[in-house]
């Protein structure tokens, strides 16, 4: 990925693998949100290939990326205060209550349906009808995993999912992680906070200046050895 | 770049008991609308304070006239109270009202075009008028506020051009007494007024674009990400109070006999102290109800205010400060609402 003379990313091979963590560490501007942004289909990149289950695949969009089953969310989380949990989940795929096959009104009872049993497949308290502006980070956090499985994604991106809310609620989020994995998705999650990375992260993958510098079992690694790759200090590390 | 070659495959996904669901909160549970409430109350202590001042208050010719004068702004209230949600205002509806009203007159006088076909020519025609506002800001980014300002001045102005400010007669006695009598002891307005109110509250409560426009002004860019498109609601909530103005317009040339370039003279500023009285601009709104009781509260106020005779000045002085009042008690309502809820 290049912006004019300035390379974002290069010769990044990167794998996932169904009911797999990837945690991806890196430096300010080592090139993980621009990674994600390509994954998810808003930005283009300027070279290289996404394959997904062995295809190759273009995303123009967003959507695009999301028919290709891969869903991100975002470290704002990209929600709407004044809905309830529910009407974020189904923001633009509202079910609908029909008559003679004509959508009506919006089929409230069922979107929560769905939406209760999301949270109970994540194992969040979250309430289907709380109004965003009123829960926690960690729930927020729930919900926007949970509009992320909506569809049974089968990949999703996480970026800095566990960056500004308290420790308390970084253990849920963690949590959330753990259910998703159980559920055979395929997570790369983006963070540069190493303790919640190794907490969850199968593999862990570290970017230095838009170049893949590691790449390891997190059983083969440690955080020592990953603060050297991100700073430099380790040079050259397994691949 | 990476790929997900996807190679493990597992069938053990977590079992998860089917569920009814979260049940809503019975309605003796649920949090009590305050805010509506307290307009509610409001609105009781303006008949409490008015009735004895003035004993022609409280007859059933004062109320219709209240109820009258509550539909215009009202009409135009509703698709307002979606566009401020939105996050953006059209102060362009009252010279709008003016404007498509001259149009509506000159069209079945000067030109023998229909009364029906006309209505829906000038409807069509604030619809485009207002949707423009929304073009203007989706194709080159023009603040809302100021392409509406432009057309506040171009369509009052072009109305007194159009017809060098004088009245421009209807030769239909039919069109006066239907549109511009009663039907069952209550004004014709007014039941647009419920027509609208019903449209609008059930587009909220129940439709993709009411939810959609609440989420707009929540996090437009959130919106934007999952593939809404949010300058075609934009240009839609625009386009609507452009097309209500219009219909307003024939309303109020069905009152007036006319069409007349200097109606509706600052009743864009009743339409969006009714929508704020009703509490949409501080807390993203709560919901038609409110905006209803909000154009009561501003016809009444009015009203009362005439007929114990204070000065015009110091009326618009007392309904500023009232309007003032409203969205202070709304921001607090809204913070104790809020500071006392998160989690």
């Amino acid at each position: 990925m290049r912006f004019g003379a300035i390379s974002a990313l290069e010769g990044i091979d990167l794998s996932l693998n169904e009911g797999e963590v990837l945690g991806l560490i890196g430096d300010n501007g080592s090139g993980k949100s621009t990674l994600v942004k390509i994954m998810a289909g808003n930005m283009a990149p300027s070279g290289g290939s996404i394959l997904v289950k062995g295809k190759p695949l273009s995303f123009h969009g967003p959507a695009d990326a999301r028919a290709a089953s891969i869903e991100a969310v975002y470290q704002d989380l990209a929600l709407c205060d004044n809905l309830t949990a529910a009407e974020n989940l189904f923001l633009d795929r509202e079910e609908m209550l029909r008559i003679a096959n004509v959508p009506v009104a919006i089929d409230f009872r069922k979107m929560r349906r769905r939406a209760a049993n999301l949270f109970r497949e994540l194992e969040s308290e979250t309430r289907a009808e709380q109004v965003v502006r009123t829960m926690s980070g960690g729930q927020r956090q729930a919900v926007a995993i949970a509009r992320a499985r909506l569809n049974r994604s089968q990949v999703v991106l996480m970026d800095e999912p566990t960056a500004a809310i308290s420790v308390r609620q970084v253990e849920q989020v963690l949590n959330l992680i753990r259910r998703l994995r159980d559920q055979d998705v395929a997570i790369l999650l983006i963070s540069h906070r190493m303790p919640d990375v190794f907490a969850v992260a199968d593999r862990i993958a570290v970017l230095r200046r838009g170049r893949l510098v590691a790449n390891k079992a997190t059983t083969d690694t440690s955080p020592q050895e990953v603060a050297a790759q991100i700073t430099g200090a380790l040079e050259g590390a397994e691949q | 770049m990476s790929h997900c070659p996807a190679a493990r495959t597992r069938t053990g996904m977590a079992k998860v008991a089917e569920s009814t669901g979260d049940s809503p909160k019975p309605w003796w549970g649920r949090d009590l609308p305050v805010y509506e409430i307290g307009l509610l109350v409001a609105l009781l202590n303006l008949v409490i304070v008015f009735s004895p001042t003035d004993p022609n208050f409280l007859t059933d010719r004062n109320l219709v006239n209240i109820l009258r004068a509550a539909s215009y702004v009202g009409i135009i209230a509703f698709p307002m109270t979606f566009v401020i949600i939105a996050g953006e205002i059209d102060i362009s509806v009252g010279p709008a009202v003016a404007f498509f009203g001259v149009a509506f007159a000159q069209a079945v006088s000067a030109y023998a075009v229909p009364i029906p076909i006309a209505m829906v020519l000038v409807i069509l025609a604030g619809a485009a008028a207002g949707g423009c506002a929304g073009w203007l800001k989706v194709r080159y980014a023009v603040p809302t506020f100021i392409s509406a300002l432009a057309l506040w001045g171009s369509l009052r102005g072009g109305a007194r051009w159009w017809t060098d400010a004088l009245p421009v007669i209807i030769p239909s006695r039919e069109f006066r007494t239907v549109l511009g009598g009663d039907l069952f002891g209550i004004p014709v307005v007014a039941w647009f007024m419920f027509a609208t109110f019903v449209i609008f509250a059930c587009l909220a409560r129940f439709g993709r674009y009411g939810r959609h426009i609440h989420a707009v002004g929540a996090n437009a860019q959130a919106v934007e990400a999952l593939g809404i498109n949010t300058g075609r609601l934009r240009i839609l909530a625009l386009a609507s109070t452009g097309a209500f103005a219009a219909l307003v317009g024939v309303l109020t040339d069905a009152r007036l006999g006319s069409g007349n370039a200097s109606a509706a003279s600052g009743l864009e500023f009743d339409v969006i102290a009714a929508v704020s009285v009703g509490g949409t601009l501080l807390t993203g709104g709560h919901g038609l109800t409110g905006t209803l009781l909000g154009v009561l509260v501003i016809a009444c106020l009015s009203n009362g205010l005439v007929l114990v005779g204070v000065d015009s000045d110091v009326q618009a002085v007392v309904q500023g400060a009232v309007i003032l009042l409203a969205v202070l008690v709304n921001a607090e309502v809204a913070r104790r609402s809020f500071s006392g809820r998160t989690a």
